[in-house]
């Protein structure tokens, strides 16, 4: 098992790789003005790592307090990419906060029929 | 009717303090959490506009915000200085606006924004998502007005008693 933790400001990226999946765990806010610059390389990184497939990538959102628009952007940009490649995708949200199922609840689109990428709210 | 006045200053840096302040606020009103966090979301999406878009010559300039608690609506005001009318940014403020007024339902326009941001290159930092999320998630109805030939309000309006 590797483990890594990684921070930018006041939000703190825990990633967790095992042999079956890589979890990349968001801890607290994403409010910093171009978070591309921190988010980018470590979700490219995971898409890379988990290997067109056969590692699932987790990303789990529930620990989220906050995070501004600026922030969707990547994510909406790692999921084009993963759908578009044969990458196994799991987004773990909190159904419970209402603002995390609207946003995540919006990021469907990129859910496929197979669910090689799923996104779901608990 | 309750009120809460911020101003501040035009660096990012201050914008969580008035996300803090706002949630004080709200909280101290007894306005649920889902509510609240969408106004705070509100609040600070169009305060990283102003931050990002405004025009800021005089050293003392600050963002005006503006939130008010009405029976049956919370009103949140952003107004800061542009440059002049004919400036890009407010050129393009006044056609987004536009743009979601279009769609009857803001989850539509917040999809084809998605689509739109899916295709763009990794590191370009311009999402567009601001104030079409405010419309969305904030379920809050956007409007601007131009008070002086350089000062751009843009308000968003929350409805209590959202379907």
């Amino acid at each position: 098992m590797n483990t890594e933790k990684q921070t930018d400001d006041k939000l703190t990226i825990e990633i967790i790789e095992i042999e079956e999946n890589i979890a990349i765990k968001w801890i607290g806010k994403s409010t910093n003005r171009k978070p591309g610059n921190f988010l980018t390389p470590i979700l490219s990184n995971a898409l890379t790592n988990g290997n067109d497939g056969k590692k699932e990538v987790i990303l789990d959102f529930r620990e989220l307090e906050y995070m501004n628009s600026s922030t969707i952007s990547p994510i909406i940009k790692f999921l084009h990419n993963a759908k578009s490649g044969n990458h196994r995708i799991l987004v773990k949200y909190k159904k419970l906060l209402k603002w995390q199922e609207l946003n995540f609840s919006a990021l469907n689109i990129f859910q496929t029929p197979d669910k090689r990428i799923q996104i779901i709210g608990e | 009717m309750e009120k809460l006045i911020l101003d501040v200053e035009p660096h990012w840096e201050n914008i969580e303090r008035a996300r803090n302040e706002t949630a004080q606020f709200l909280l101290s009103h007894k306005i649920s959490d889902d509510i609240a966090n969408a106004i705070i979301m509100v609040c600070s999406e169009l305060i990283e506009n102003a931050v990002k878009y405004g025009y800021f010559k005089e050293k003392e300039a600050t963002i005006s915000v503006n939130i008010e608690l009405f029976k049956k609506y919370i009103l949140v005001e952003v107004r800061n200085s542009i440059k002049d009318a004919k400036n890009q940014h407010f050129k393009k403020l006044d056609k987004t606006i536009q743009w979601i007024r279009g769609y009857q339902n803001p989850l539509e326009a917040y999809t084809m924004k998605i689509k739109e941001v899916a295709k763009k290159d990794l590191f370009d930092e311009e999402s567009g998502l601001g104030l079409i999320r405010v419309a969305y998630e904030g379920e809050s109805i956007l409007d601007f007005y131009l008070e002086n030939i350089n000062i751009v309000a843009v308000s968003a309006i929350r409805h209590f008693n959202i379907n």
